[in-house]
């Protein structure tokens, strides 16, 4: 045996030995909460030992997470829009038939069959029909969004990057602002060679690019350490009782 | 010095859980204030529960299992504002995960208070479609939600009897762990509807939504685990963010030392002609 197989057998003892300790002292109850908590002690301590190195347990724990979201997203789905909706409309099922939720099955008709169609991808012989479906999407998502995202985020955002400068802190933020996003737009703008007065404002710009992405930065090691004490607060509380 | 610059990782990642792991048993207790961004989510709550008592909540939840240590202290805390005023709340999920996590901290705070389901607050549940669901939401909330979760048709449901649409709420609230908020709300409904809009999401997003905050196109923001540990000091209750603000600080802490100490090995390295 290897080392790591020491290790990797050491832990499962140890995790064996840790649980039966807690439920025998009653921390842990034999119930399927009690389990629900061992499950994920097991599951978060195998994601976990990545950071050791690879090893069968992560594997196994990353696999086990990926199939049950699936499930999960699949079963969310199916019960509130698959069978619904779009069935138990068409079928005038129960309480929630075409009457009963005021649906008219009918509207429903040619969602669903662009959605069918969509499944064709998987015929070589009918796949070609998929591209309806494909077509529609792209054309109504453009039209919808090239207004849109043009109004919320170049017209919403030049308003107030283009307002009166006071003699004041919020003046002297709006400053920053609006000489930030002039000389970002001149560093990434090509056509002029970046030398003289073009030089100096491309190289400032770089300096806000490197700014931004050091407080982006900053919040991603903030997300990264909040994730992770939620992890060891479940571990110490939850499951061992430490807190 | 080299042995300096090639550090195992696995022993930055010991002292990482150390600094987690030892203020979470240890109570140090580190003032928490609230930045203006998460005040101005506070005060418009506050403001509308005055001003606007009769029209429902909006809140939407778009987050699943792997960021809930961020976004369930964010949950908790606005929803037990709003109950706490006696707002009316109306839940729904742009994110299937969202549903099993979301609606039993609902049930919770809204059985604390006393709310009760129909009247005082409802849970819509899951639509698929993202920015297509917030645009229908514009157009109609009973065709884009025509049932609840346990299957009631939302025509039964006295607190939506006037809501026709987004237009009809007084304040809409998103949980974000991805683009809801950005690219779905802002867009399709408060830039199109002009409704009064706010969010908490992860930290890594917060950046990216700060300009929304210039252009008042959200009212405000709370920003991961800090921004929720804001909000519980100001609604006055110590949540699971309070308590994670103190591994939070003691762990950037240990973080900027070693930053600190590689750079200061690396130049010193590099002034001494050595390989950096």
């Amino acid at each position: 045996m290897t080392r790591d197989s020491y290790v990797f057998v050491g832990f499962l003892a140890l995790f064996a030995l840790v649980n039966t300790i807690l439920v025998a002292n009653g921390a842990l109850s034999l119930d399927w909460d009690g389990l629900g908590v061992i499950v994920a002690a097991g599951c978060t301590l195998a994601l976990y030992s990545f950071l050791y190195k690879d090893n069968p347990l992560f594997k196994f724990a990353e696999h086990v997470y990926v199939g049950v979201a699936a499930a999960y997203v699949f079963g969310i789905t199916w019960y509130n829009s698959l069978y619904g909706e779009i069935i138990v409309s068409y079928f005038d099922i129960g309480e929630k038939g075409a009457n009963g939720g005021g649906h008219n099955p009918w509207v429903l008709l040619f969602p669903t069959l662009l959605g069918l169609l969509m499944l064709t991808r998987f015929s070589r012989k009918f796949s070609w029909l998929s591209r309806i479906s494909f077509a529609f999407v792209v054309g109504v998502g453009a039209g919808l969004t090239i207004p849109r995202y043009l109004s919320s985020f170049l017209l919403g955002q030049l308003e107030p990057s283009l307002a009166p400068l006071t003699l004041s802190w919020a003046g002297l933020n709006l400053f920053l602002v609006l000489v930030g996003v002039i000389t970002v737009l001149i560093y990434f703008f090509f056509s002029v060679e970046h030398t003289g007065v073009v030089g100096h404002a491309s190289r400032l710009g770089i300096w806000f690019l490197m700014v931004s992405f050091g407080a982006s930065f900053g919040y991603t090691i903030m997300a990264r350490l909040s994730l992770l004490i939620g992890r060891i607060s479940f571990l110490m509380d939850d499951w061992l009782h430490l807190m | 010095m080299d042995r300096l610059l090639n550090i195992d990782r696995r022993i930055i990642f010991i002292f990482v859980l150390l600094g987690v792991a030892i203020p979470l048993l240890i109570d140090i207790h580190l003032p928490i204030k609230p930045t203006p961004t998460v005040r101005a989510v506070y005060d418009e709550i506050e403001r509308v529960s005055i001003e606007d008592p009769d029209r429902p909540v909006l809140v939407s939840f778009s987050y699943g299992a792997s960021t809930m240590p961020e976004m369930e202290p964010m949950t908790r805390s606005i929803l037990h504002h709003l109950f706490s005023r006696g707002r009316k709340v109306v839940g729904i999920c742009l994110w299937p995960e969202a549903v099993g996590l979301a609606q039993p901290i609902m049930d919770e705070l809204a059985a604390e208070f006393g709310m009760k389901y129909g009247t005082d607050y409802a849970f819509l549940g899951y639509k698929p479609g993202a920015q297509a669901v917030v645009l229908n939401l514009g157009q109609s909330m009973a065709g884009t939600f025509p049932f609840d979760t346990a299957g009631t048709p939302v025509g039964d449901l006295p607190i939506l009897a006037k809501v026709q649409n987004l237009k009809d709420f007084s304040f809409v609230f998103d949980f974000a762990a991805g683009d809801s908020m950005e690219f779905w709300w802002i867009p399709y409904g408060q830039e199109k509807h002009r409704f009064p809009f706010a969010g908490g999401c992860t930290a890594v997003m917060a950046p990216d939504l700060y300009p929304f905050l210039q252009s008042r196109q959200l009212v405000g923001l709370l920003g991961g685990l800090a921004g929720a540990a804001e909000y519980e000091a100001l609604i006055g209750v110590s949540g699971s963010a309070t308590s994670g603000m103190e591994p939070q600080s003691v762990t950037h802490v240990i973080i900027i030392l070693f930053i600190l100490l590689g750079n200061t090995v690396y130049f010193t390295t590099r002034r001494r002609g050595g390989k950096a």
